[in-house]
């Protein structure tokens, strides 16, 4: 192990990427700036309310009640058990769970309703309209419904809110983890791709192993720089996310494994294109073929969950979508390492295919 | 039209020394090399020495075999038979304990555009695991003025000279330059004369592949002339010239005491040009 030589070739690996305007614009410039155009634009700015109800009387009462609050544009209601409900509450998913009672009636004129709604606390100022708006639909539901009826509404509040402790997660927050995902990957696609295949078509590789080094000693300082470049990136996006109001709830460390362990996937596609490509134009439309529909399809920047059911199971396999759902995970949730076990397995498959790709394809010349 | 005197495979004239510099031991000693690629004999059994501090030239038209057998040598290219020794060291066993003694310029030179002259021949130095002066290297190919520009600023005869002062920041024992005038004009071919006579004079040994019939004759001790993957002719370039007249040959024109090269020099003069 010659570190001296190792260390140069370092050196001028990180300063060819840094000194070369289309890849730091790809790979750098551009993520940020797609950041803030989709920062900017509030995707929140919805009136809808998401209630999750949760009907533990299951009679013909309730019933009634949920179909009348179904007929309200502004609330999108959720049915689950109680245990669901709370935690999607908890997780930033819900606005409020409507718990109604086992044996719940509908009550008299005046009488106390007993329903219970938990509320989040993560944005107070949002909760007080909506609390106010959920109120206003309970009571006319109560007044519509048979037996009903009279003033109902207006004597007594027909809920009784709780606040509950939770995350209010925001698009900033689903977006930033997609963003890393996605600047990874077009680092080691591309940031290695065409930079590659340049000193390959030029002869420059030629010239550096016309001395003693040996091509181990290049693949492992282009690697080295690509990783500790990916690093400074996922930083850097993430202060600009936290500008934009990004809450992080898991550690740094963990994030910064799986960033690791997912650039080690998508330098060694990278190398695969540029091993396998005599030129650029070689090289161009197979990184876009391969980077393009993980773009699009791993949920860098709308949820899965909108595909239809087949393309998400699908997609769920695609290395950038375990990728994001890791990064995810941690930042959203907090998840460690240990609750990351479906993704890392993932990951890991996908590093071993594109590993034997690569050494299958590779060629110098 | 093929081969005046007979093929010198296996009849290698003797080095003989320059009149006025010591030529040493042979340092480089090819032997019946070979390259197959398909059905296409790239370099057909060569054979030949070169001593310590001598200019050697490999002559030829395209596709003779000149820079397949460079390349064999310098351990850039798997050797198909015969045997390279270089420096006491067997191509074939230790093609890096090779490069670690001998400097290459490549026909096409290409670096990492991105670096400075200063950056490369640094990183050069590291990968021989020596450190250099790289202000010293750029001055003896009159590139100081260059020294913090990236690579790709510089013209076709400013890269040949870099890329000589990279194949020389490990101090080689012996310098390989496959045709390193091919391209330039007129000033910059004296320019690079001049370089690898300064080179020479520093006890360097020196093997170079040119197109020019002129430039052999300025620079190397001896020549070998290749066609079709073989030498067919090894000597010096007085020796072979004698042994055509002596064969009764003679110009249709006779040569005059200058030709046209030399009143374009006349004309725009010695100096490098902007650019070069």
């Amino acid at each position: 192990m010659r570190l001296g030589m190792l260390w140069a070739l370092f050196v001028a690996s990180g300063k060819m990427f840094v000194r070369n305007r289309v890849a730091v614009f790809f790979s750098i410039f551009l993520p940020l700036v797609i950041m803030l155009i989709f920062g900017v634009l509030n995707f929140e700015g919805s009136t809808e309310i998401q209630l999750g109800i949760v009907d533990e009387a299951g009679n013909d009462a309730s019933a009634t009640l949920v179909d009348d609050l179904g007929a309200y544009d502004y609330l999108v209601l959720t049915h689950g058990t109680r245990d669901d409900e709370m935690a999607a509450l908890a997780d930033g998913d819900r606005d409020f769970v409507l718990v109604i009672p086992p044996d719940w009636a509908i009550p008299a004129p005046g009488g106390v309703t007993g329903l219970v709604a938990y509320a989040s606390n993560a944005d107070p100022a949002q909760a007080q309209v909506a609390q106010g708006l959920l109120q206003q639909a309970v009571g006319q539901a109560l007044f519509a419904a048979p037996g009903g009826g009279g003033s109902a509404a207006g004597v007594a509040p027909p809920i009784a809110f709780e606040s509950v402790e939770s995350r209010d997660l925001g698009y900033i927050d689903f977006l930033v983890p997609g963003i890393v995902g996605m600047t990874i990957m077009q680092l080691g696609i591309f940031g290695v791709a065409f930079g590659f295949v340049q000193l390959k078509r030029t002869g420059a590789l030629r010239r550096l192993f016309a001395t003693p080094t040996s091509p181990s000693y290049f693949l492992s300082a282009q690697v080295l720089s690509r990783l500790i470049i990916g690093l400074v990136q996922v930083s850097i996006l993430f202060a600009v996310g936290i500008w934009f109001g990004l809450q992080m709830f898991g550690s740094y460390l963990t994030l910064f494994v799986v960033v690791i362990i997912g650039s080690a996937i998508f330098l060694a596609m990278g190398f695969a294109i540029a091993g396998w490509a005599k030129n650029e134009d070689q090289a161009a439309p197979v990184a876009n073929l391969i980077s393009l529909p993980m773009l699009f399809l791993s949920g860098v920047f709308f949820p899965r969950e909108a595909m239809p059911d087949f393309l998400a199971t699908i997609t769920g396999f695609l290395p950038l979508t375990y990728v994001i759902e890791a990064l995810r995970a941690i930042v959203n949730r907090g998840a460690d390492l240990l609750s990351l076990g479906p993704e890392l397995l993932g990951m890991a498959v996908w590093v071993v295919i594109s590993f034997v790709i690569a050494v299958r394809l590779f060629r110098w010349e | 039209m093929r081969a005046m005197t007979e093929p010198s495979t296996h009849s290698v004239p003797a080095v003989e020394p320059h009149p006025g510099r010591g030529l040493g031991a042979p340092i480089i000693s090819v032997t019946d090399l070979r390259k197959q690629y398909g059905s296409l004999t790239a370099v057909d059994g060569v054979t030949f020495e070169v001593a310590e501090r001598e200019v050697f030239g490999i002559l030829g038209p395209n596709g003779a075999g000149k820079t397949t057998t460079l390349e064999m040598i310098e351990g850039m290219r798997p050797i198909d038979a015969g045997e390279a020794v270089i420096d006491g060291v067997d191509v074939k066993a230790d093609p890096r304990e090779v490069k670690r003694r001998i400097g290459i310029q490549l026909q096409s030179s290409a670096f990492f555009d991105e670096l400075t002259l200063v950056e490369l021949l640094h990183l050069f130095g590291r990968l021989y695991e020596r450190d250099v002066d790289p202000m010293a290297l750029l001055d003896l190919v009159d590139l100081t003025e260059k020294a913090r520009s990236q690579v790709r600023t510089l013209s076709g005869g400013q890269k040949q000279r870099f890329s000589i002062a990279s194949a020389l920041v490990n101090d080689p024992r012996v310098l390989f330059l496959d045709e390193p005038t091919t391209g330039l004009d007129p000033q910059a071919r004296r320019h690079l004369w001049g370089l690898v006579r300064t080179i020479r004079d520093s006890g360097h040994t020196v093997v170079l592949t040119t197109h020019y019939m002129e430039e052999a004759e300025e620079l190397c001790d001896r020549v070998a002339i290749m066609d079709n993957g073989r030498i067919i002719a090894l000597d010096t370039p007085d020796r072979l010239v004698d042994a055509l007249i002596g064969r009764g040959f003679t110009k249709d024109r006779v040569e005059r005491l200058a030709n046209l090269e030399d009143v374009f020099i006349d004309l725009t003069g010695h100096d490098l040009r902007e650019g070069d």
